[in-house]
C-alpha cells in the first residue's frame, strides 16, 4: 500500500510520503524482505502469507483506475508482405486475465523479464506463421478520453510503448 | 486469566454460532471454483503449459516465485511430479483440471468436505501461483475464503456429510472463532480498499469510475451511454469508496446492518453486471454473506458467548 501511494497520484501532500515509506519499511522487516533468500523466517512469512491469500494489499482500482494496454504483431516475411496478429484465447475470462498479463508486461520493473514475456508470445505467433522472418511486437497504452473530452467527441488515442523485433528458426532436426 | 479486558476479548472472539454460514461459505466457494474451471477449460493449456502453447511460460511465473520463495505450491510440482512416475505434462494439467472440478463439484454437496476442501485450496492455489502474471483480486479472495475453509469445523449441518453420512466435526464449538476471524479479516479489505480509493484524486471527481466502466475489457456498457451519467459519476464514485471505508463500522450494529450488506451486495451485482466480472462479484457476495449474513437471521448468537474455563 506504501508503494502505491507514494508512487502514484493521491489526495495526500507529499510530506506524507515519508511517513508512508517509513511504516512500508517497518512492514518489510515484519515480513522478512531485508533477509537473503531462502532464510527459513522469510520462507516462512512467505509460505502463509501466499497460501492464505493475504500476500497482496487490497487496493482495487485505487488509488485511480489504470490505463489499458493493446498488444499486436507485425508479421514481416521474406518478400516483403506483413500480416497483423493480436494475442487470442479461447474464453472471455482468460481474454479479462490477458489484460491483467499486459499491465504487467507495462510494469516490468526488468527490461529482460519484459523481452522473455513478449518473445515468448511472439514464438506462439511464429509457430503458426513458420515462414515469416520477423516477428515485431508492439505494445502500446490505449488513452481513453475523458467523459468531458468523450461528450465532446475525442476519440481514444494509442501510444507505443515499445517494441521488439524476434527472430526465430526451425530447430535443427525438425522437418 | 480474570482481567475485564481478556474476557471481553474472549467473548469477542469465541461466540457460540450455528454453522449456517458455513454451509454458505462451502456451496458458495465451491460454485466459485467450478465457475473458475469450467470458464478456464477453453485455455486450461495456454495457462499452464510450457513451450510454444503457452501463452505465457508456466516457468516464468513459477520463476519470478522462486525469487520471493521456493516453498510455496505450484503447478511445476505436480508436473514434475507426473515425470516422476512417466506422466507427460499435458496428462497431469489435464488431470488437475478434471481433479479440481470434481472435488469443486463434491464441495457443492458437501460429501466428503474435509478432504475437498483441502485438496481444492490446494490445486487452486498451484494453479493461481504458476498464473501469477495473469492474476487479478478474485483468485486473492478465493485463497483466502478456501483458507479458511480448510480450517473450519466441517462438516456443516447442510452437508451430504452430516445428513447422509451422519458425519459431524469435533471442533464444532470453533464455528463462531473462525467466523470472527474472517469478518474482522473482511472488514479489513474493505477498509483498506475504500481507504486507497479516497486517496486516489481521480475518485472524487468521477474519473476513476468512468474509467472503470468504459477501459476495455470492462467496458460492456456503451462509453455513449455512460457519457450522459456523466455529472452523476463523481457521486457514484465518493459513495463507493464511502460504503467500502464505513463497512466496518456499520456492519457489527445489527440496526445497520442488513442495510450495509444490502449496499455492498448491490455495489457487487453492479460490478458484475456492468464490467463483466461476475466471478469477482460471486466471490465477494459468497464472502460477505457468509461473514456477516446468515447469523442476523438465523439467531441472535453473537450475544450468546460461549463460557470457557479459566
Amino acid at each position: 500500500m506504501g508503494l502505491v501511494l507514494t508512487e502514484e497520484k493521491t489526495i495526500l501532500p507529499v510530506a506524507a510520503n515519508r511517513g508512508i515509506e517509513s511504516s512500508g519499511t517497518a512492514l518489510a522487516w515484519v515480513l522478512g524482505e531485508s533477509l537473503p533468500n531462502g532464510h527459513w523466517y522469510r520462507e516462512a512469512v512467505a509460505l502463509y502469507t501466499n497460501s492464505s491469500g493475504t500476500d497482496t494489499g487490497y487496493g482495487f482500482f485505487a488509488p485511480s483506475v489504470a490505463s489499458t494496454h493493446k498488444l499486436a504483431f507485425e508479421i514481416q516475411y521474406a518478400d516483403g508482405r506483413r500480416e497483423y496478429d493480436v494475442p487470442a484465447v479461447g474464453g472471455s475470462a482468460t481474454g479479462l486475465r490477458l489484460t491483467l498479463l499486459f499491465d504487467n508486461i507495462a510494469r516490468a520493473r526488468y527490461p529482460l523479464l519484459r523481452e522473455t514475456m513478449l518473445r515468448l508470445m511472439a514464438y506462439a505467433v511464429w509457430r503458426e506463421h513458420p515462414q515469416a522472418e520477423v516477428i515485431r511486437a508492439v505494445f502500446g497504452t490505449v488513452n481513453f478520453p475523458s467523459a468531458t473530452e468523450f461528450a465532446r467527441g475525442e476519440k481514444p488515442s494509442y501510444d507505443v510503448l515499445f517494441a521488439y523485433d524476434f527472430k526465430f528458426r526451425p530447430a535443427p532436426d525438425s522437418p | 486469566m480474570n482481567l475485564p479486558g481478556w474476557r471481553a476479548l474472549e467473548k469477542f472472539l469465541f461466540p457460540i454460532q450455528s454453522n449456517s454460514w458455513l454451509a454458505l461459505l462451502r456451496v458458495g466457494l465451491g460454485l466459485e471454483v467450478l465457475f473458475y474451471t469450467i470458464s478456464a477449460r477453453p485455455d486450461w493449456m495456454e495457462l499452464f503449459g510450457s513451450g510454444g502453447r503457452a501463452l505465457v511460460n508456466r516457468q516464468i511465473a513459477e520463476g519470478v516465485l522462486n525469487i520471493e520463495s521456493v516453498a510455496v505450491p505450484r503447478m511445476g510440482w505436480l508436473i514434475a511430479l507426473g515425470h516422476s512416475v512417466g506422466v507427460d505434462e499435458l496428462y497431469v494439467l489435464w488431470g488437475v483440471w478434471a481433479l479440481l472440478l470434481g472435488a469443486a463439484l463434491l464441495l457443492v454437496i458437501g460429501l466428503f468436505s474435509r478432504p475437498c476442501a483441502i485438496l481444492v485450496w490446494l490445486l487452486h492455489l498451484c494453479a493461481v501461483k504458476s498464473e501469477d502474471l495473469l492474476t487479478y483480486g478474485v483468485d486473492n479472495f478465493t485463497t483466502i475464503g478456501l483458507f479458511y475453509l480448510m480450517l473450519c469445523p466441517l462438516p456443516d449441518a447442510w452437508s451430504l456429510d452430516a445428513r447422509w453420512r451422519r458425519r459431524s466435526s469435533r471442533y464444532s464449538d470453533l464455528n463462531g472463532f473462525f467466523r470472527r476471524l474472517l469478518q474482522v479479516h473482511v472488514c479489513f479489505i474493505y477498509f483498506l480498499s475504500g481507504l486507497t480509493k479516497f486517496m486516489g484524486a481521480e475518485w472524487w471527481n468521477g474519473k476513476s469510475l468512468w474509467r472503470a466502466l468504459t477501459l476495455p475489457p470492462y467496458n460492456l456498457l456503451s462509453p455513449e451511454w455512460v457519457v450522459h451519467w456523466r455529472y452523476f459519476l463523481p457521486l457514484a464514485g465518493i459513495s463507493i469508496a464511502a460504503l467500502e471505508t464505513v463497512y466496518p463500522f456499520l456492519v457489527w450494529p445489527k440496526r445497520s446492518r442488513r442495510a450495509v450488506l444490502a449496499c455492498v451486495v448491490a455495489m457487487h451485482l453492479g460490478i458484475g453486471l456492468t464490467m463483466g466480472l461476475y466471478l469477482f462479484s460471486l466471490i465477494m457476495i459468497v464472502l460477505d454473506l457468509a461473514a456477516f449474513g446468515p447469523a442476523s437471521a438465523v439467531s441472535s448468537d453473537t450475544e450468546v458467548f460461549a463460557e470457557r474455563s479459566e
